[in-house]
Order: C-alpha cells, then sequence, then structure tokens
C-alpha cells in the first residue's frame, strides 16, 4: 500500500518537555490509522505538525509526499482538518462559517454555496443554516466542523477526537459517515479516547504515552498479543491480594487497579481453569477489548 | 530585567522580519468586512457623531475665546486634527480590542491557519481591514466637515493620501499590540499613555511651537505630528520639502509595526 501520511522519528520540545519524543509511522492510502494515548500522551501535537499549527522540533512529516517543513500551503490545501477545538466563528452564521472558510481556500461564488449547501444536508443541518453558532448544541458543532473540513472534497481527513462530548447515536452517525467516507476513498487519520471507536473504525493504531509510541498495529492484533482473548475481572480483598498473586502470577498474565484483579486468558487458558482458582462474589468474564490493551499499556495512574 | 531585554532583542530582529503577501490576505480582509456590515450602523452612527461633538466642543465652543491661529479661525484650524486622530482611534481600537478578541478569544486565526492561508496572511488581512475601517471614519469626517464649510476641497486628495498612511500606522501598531498582549487590560496603558497624549500634543489643537523645546523634539519622534505637518500644508497650500520627510517617516513606521505585527502573529499562531 502507498503511504500517504509518513512520520519520521518526530520530535516536539515545549521548552525542556518533549511533548512527542521520536514517533515513526506510516498510514496508508485509504486506511483509517488511529492515535491513542492518555491525556497529554502528545496527539494533538502531533497532528498539529501535519498542518503548521505546531513547528516541527525534529524529525521529518511526509503528506501525500510532500515535505511539511517545505511544502505547507500545498499539504493545507490537500487536507480536511477536524480540530480538536471547534474554532467556529461566533460573529457568522451556519452557513457563513462555510461559506468563509471555502473563500480561504479560493472556492468563492455559486460552487461554494452548491457544496456547502450538500454538506448541510449531509450533515442533517440544513434547517440550521442561518442559526447564530451558539445556538447549536455539541453535536451539531462537531458536524458542522466536519462539514467545513469536507469542503474542498479532501483525500485525507486528520480528525482529533472527532465524538468527544457526543451522545452514543451521534457517535454512531459519525461513524457511518466516517466510513462512507472512508468507502468513497478517503484516508482517515484520527484520535480518539473511544476504544470501541478505535476498534469499530480503525484498521490500524498506534498507541502512545508520554510522546512515544508503545503499540502499533490491528486493533485484533493488539488485543491479542497483549492480553488473550478473554478477561476475568474481579473485587478481592485488598490484604490478600499478595498472597493470591503469588498463586496465579506464573499461570495467568494479570493486571491490579486497587481491589480489582484482571485475569488474562490466552488461547489455551480457558475461564474454567482461571475461575477455580478465585473466590469472589464479583466476577465477569467477558471476551478482551482493546481497552484492556490500553489500560495494560497505560496504566490505571492519571497521566497529566 | 532578562525579559525585557529579550523582549527588545526579540523586537529588534523582528523588524526585519519581511512577511510573504497572498491572496490570503484578501479572504481574511474580506471575513472582517462580512462582519462589519453587521455592525455598519452603530459603527458609521458613532463616526458622524464624534467629529460633530468636537466641532462643537472645540470649534465653537473653546473656539470662540480663540481669535485665530496661524491665520485661520479656530474651528478651521483644527479640522484636520479632527480627522486625523479619528483615524488614529479607529486604527487603533479595530487593531487592539478588535483583533484581540479574534485572536485570544474567538480562536478565529487558529481555524483560518487550518486553510493555506499563512500567519502572514493573517497578520497582514487584520491590518489591512483596520486600516480600512479607519480609512472611512477618515472619509465620513471628512464629508461632515466638508458639508459643515470647515474644510477646502480643493486639496483634498493629498491630504486623504496623508491620513490613509496614518491609519495604517495606527492599524498597524494596533495589530502588533494585540499580538503581544496577555489581556484586554493591558490596552489601556497604551490608550491613556499614548494615543490620548498624541491627539492632543502633536500639533492638534495648538501648534507645536507651543510646547517646551524637550517635548517638542520628541513630538517629532510621535507619528500623529507628521500627519498634521503633512496635511496643514495641503489645507495651507504651501507645499514644500518638509511633506517627503513626514511621508518617508509614517511609512517607515507602517513597515515597521507590520514587520513586527507579522513575526509575532506567526510565533503565537505556530506553537
Ligand atoms: N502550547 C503548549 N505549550 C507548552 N506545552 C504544551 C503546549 N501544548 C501542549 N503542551 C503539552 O504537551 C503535551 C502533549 O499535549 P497534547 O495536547 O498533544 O496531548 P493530547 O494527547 O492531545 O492530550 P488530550 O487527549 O488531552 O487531548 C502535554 O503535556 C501538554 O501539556
Ligand atoms: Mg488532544
Amino acid at each position: 500500500m502507498k503511504s500517504v501520511i509518513e512520520a519520521n522519528q518526530l520530535v516536539k520540545t515545549y521548552g525542556d518537555h518533549r511533548a512527542v519524543d521520536g514517533i515513526t509511522f506510516q498510514v496508508g492510502a485509504g486506511e483509517c490509522f488511529g492515535l491513542l494515548g492518555p491525556n497529554g500522551a502528545g496527539k494533538t501535537t502531533t497532528f498539529k505538525m501535519f498542518y503548521g499549527s505546531c513547528r516541527i522540533t525534529a524529525g521529518e512529516l511526509f503528506v501525500l509526499g510532500m515535505n511539511a517543513r517545505e511544502h505547507m500551503r500545498q499539504i493545507k490545501a490537500a487536507i480536511g482538518v477536524v480540530p480538536q477545538e471547534n474554532g467556529l466563528d461566533p460573529d457568522f452564521s451556519v452557513l457563513e462559517n462555510l461559506l468563509i472558510y471555502a473563500s480561504y481556500f479560493g472556492m468563492s461564488g455559486s460552487a461554494a454555496k452548491a457544496r456547502a449547501i450538500e454538506l448541510l444536508a449531509m450533515m442533517q443541518l440544513e434547517d440550521y443554516s442561518q442559526k447564530d453558532i451558539d445556538t447549536l448544541s455539541g453535536g451539531m458543532k462537531r458536524r458542522l466542523v466536519l462539514a467545513r473540513a469536507l469542503l474542498t472534497r479532501p483525500k485525507i481527513l486528520f480528525l482529533d477526537e472527532p465524538t468527544t462530548g457526543l451522545d452514543p447515536q451521534a457517535r454512531a452517525w459519525f461513524w457511518n459517515e466516517l466510513r462512507s467516507l472512508q468507502k468513497q476513498g478517503t484516508t482517515l487519520f484520527l484520535t480518539t479516547h473511544y476504544m470501541e471507536e478505535a476498534e469499530e473504525l480503525c484498521s490500524r493504531i498506534l498507541i502512545m504515552n508520554k510522546g512515544r509510541s508503545v503499540a502499533e498495529g490491528a486493533p485484533r492484533d493488539l488485543i491479542k498479543s497483549y492480553v488473550g482473548h478473554e478477561v476475568v475481572e474481579f473485587d478481592i480483598d485488598p490484604a490478600k491480594i499478595d498472597q493470591y498473586i503469588g498463586q496465579i502470577k506464573n499461570k495467568f498474565a494479570y493486571q491490579v487497579m486497587r481491589n480489582r484483579l484482571k485475569l488474562f486468558l490466552r488461547d489455551n487458558q480457558t475461564a474454567a481453569d482461571a475461575l477455580s482458582e478465585v473466590s469472589s462474589p464479583n466476577i465477569t468474564l467477558r471476551k478482551a477489548s482493546l481497552n484492556d490493551v490500553f489500560l495494560k499499556i497505560s496504566g490505571y495512574e492519571l497521566n497529566d | 530585567m532578562t525579559k525585557t531585554a529579550e523582549f527588545i532583542g526579540q523586537t529588534l530582529a523582528d523588524i526585519f522580519y519581511f512577511p510573504q503577501f497572498g491572496r490570503g490576505i484578501l479572504s481574511v480582509w474580506r471575513r472582517d468586512f462580512l462582519y462589519f456590515r453587521y455592525t455598519i450602523l452603530t459603527t458609521l452612527a458613532w463616526i458622524f457623531v464624534e467629529p460633530l461633538l468636537y466641532v462643537f466642543a472645540f470649534g465653537y465652543g473653546l473656539g470662540h475665546f480663540v481669535e485665530h491661529i496661524n491665520g485661520m479661525s479656530y474651528i478651521r484650524y483644527i479640522a484636520p486634527a479632527i480627522m486625523a486622530t479619528s483615524g488614529m482611534f479607529v486604527g487603533f481600537f479595530e487593531g487592539t480590542y478588535g483583533t484581540f478578541i479574534k485572536l485570544a478569544r474567538q480562536n478565529t486565526f487558529s481555524t483560518i491557519i487550518l486553510t493555506p492561508v499563512g500567519t502572514d496572511e493573517v497578520a497582514i488581512g487584520e491590518i489591512l481591514w483596520c486600516t480600512t475601517k479607519a480609512c472611512l471614519s477618515v472619509i465620513s469626517v471628512a464629508i461632515v466637515l466638508v458639508l459643515l464649510g470647515l474644510m477646502p476641497t480643493a486639496n483634498m486628495a493629498p491630504v486623504l493620501g496623508v491620513m490613509f498612511l496614518t491609519c495604517w500606522v495606527f492599524a498597524a501598531f494596533g495589530v502588533w499590540l494585540a499580538s503581544i498582549a496577555r489581556s484586554f487590560e493591558w490596552f489601556t496603558y497604551f490608550q491613556s499613555g499614548f494615543i490620548l497624549p498624541m491627539s492632543l500634543f502633536c500639533g492638534t489643537y495648538f501648534p507645536l511651537s507651543r510646547l517646551p523645546h524637550p517635548i517638542y523634539v520628541f513630538a517629532m519622534f510621535l507619528p500623529l505630528t507628521h500627519a498634521m505637518q503633512s496635511s496643514r500644508m495641503f489645507l495651507a497650500g504651501d507645499f514644500n520639502a518638509q511633506f517627503f520627510i513626514n511621508m518617508m517617516y509614517l511609512v517607515f513606521l507602517g513597515v515597521v509595526f507590520t514587520n513586527l505585527a507579522a513575526a509575532r502573529f506567526n510565533r503565537r499562531l505556530v506553537v
């Protein structure tokens, strides 16, 4: 697959703080690639370097083969961006927000207007075209920002937490929309805090922590290699936790969060094996998920 | 102290930051113009009302006690000052408050730079807009003054040219201040420490020659002084080479403030 996004040993420092600390990855044409990581991991900073809102400290960045240090204007003309902060213009109506944004790309007149109206319909915002930005709900604003990013029919979309703060319906609607964009050939590069979103949409993900890449691969493969196929989760008396871990640690991979314990089951281990060792009133057996991978990699501590 | 030294060093270096021009300048200007259309009635109302206040207070009120200045009635003497200060105030306010709202409160510019428009074009587009608004104010003041018969129309074109340059200088100055400001309060210092005194002491309401010598010398460095000297020259019809010095000084300041603003915009918008 031809890669349309490429980062080589990308570094960003703020003073002494290394917000992005040597990240390397590629995104193939038509792929949906997810950047995951706890708050402050450096996702937004990485994104901003791609579209010139943040200076590159070291390393190389390419978008559609163009070097981000030299061809930022051409890169920005070719991509669509949904930033973490909406940045909608409160001085203008919904439709005007789109038309004015289009004018920055040199789109104007009836072509711009037709495209804006088409997108408002697609985002189910046609009844709001004359409304002020302040009157929109969080979900509507996010949809409007997606419409704004799509004005130029970009081949690559950068989506920084596209669905944060949305209700489940709105999120499902967004996923659908993104999937159909991908079907039409758009490359999607997104960040998210929702593991089910990454599992649902992304063919590959990269998990960052403290500016570094800690895991990369297809969600299914990461689940398999980091946790296994099933998880047993239960509460345990904190006084007994060390003794219990002593018993099982040679048999199972595990993770502790205070008085709650997770056992990760490999393919050759069954729930019965694990449960025979356990006595707790509160046991859950479930399929392993990307959430388990994420928590195993980045731990339970707050990060920022 | 090191912080101040660093600021001064950076600012001196920024004078030589030569911004990139592009079509984006017009798009940024257009965005501001579209917003202005919503507020045009209130804006034009005070742009017309304010010069009238000056005309009545200084001209007919104070002017009653002043015989003549340089052989003309007081109200005719201050007419170009009303024009120039109006351009100065509007350019400065739009540049500082107007731009700062977009920069720091509404993140308007962070969104614009997601598009092919660069930070230089944003800074210059803003300066162009603030200059435009100030020029509109100068023109409406001129209309009021001409209608009241207080200003000859003979040399109006060069006088307006001088005024437009003045508008640019103060617009660029204001936008530069906005780009280094942390809060609105900060602008108040420049307003009462700089802009207001300038409106009073730059040969506006009384001749510069009345000032004690050291202050006179200081006033010669202020942009409004040059605007007043050159516009008076044209209105009086005695054109001389002094005009070129006035113009060059205004252009010099306009370029310097534009470069400073563009350099700061770049550092502030691209972290
Ligand atoms: N302008 C800035 N100046 C200084 N430090 C910054 C700046 N922007 C971000 N940082 C720091 O860089 C680190 C990475 O921030 P970034 O916003 O990229 O994280 P993130 O992964 O997007 O987090 P979140 O999930 O909360 O959006 C954080 O420690 C943050 O405090
Ligand atoms: Mg972020």
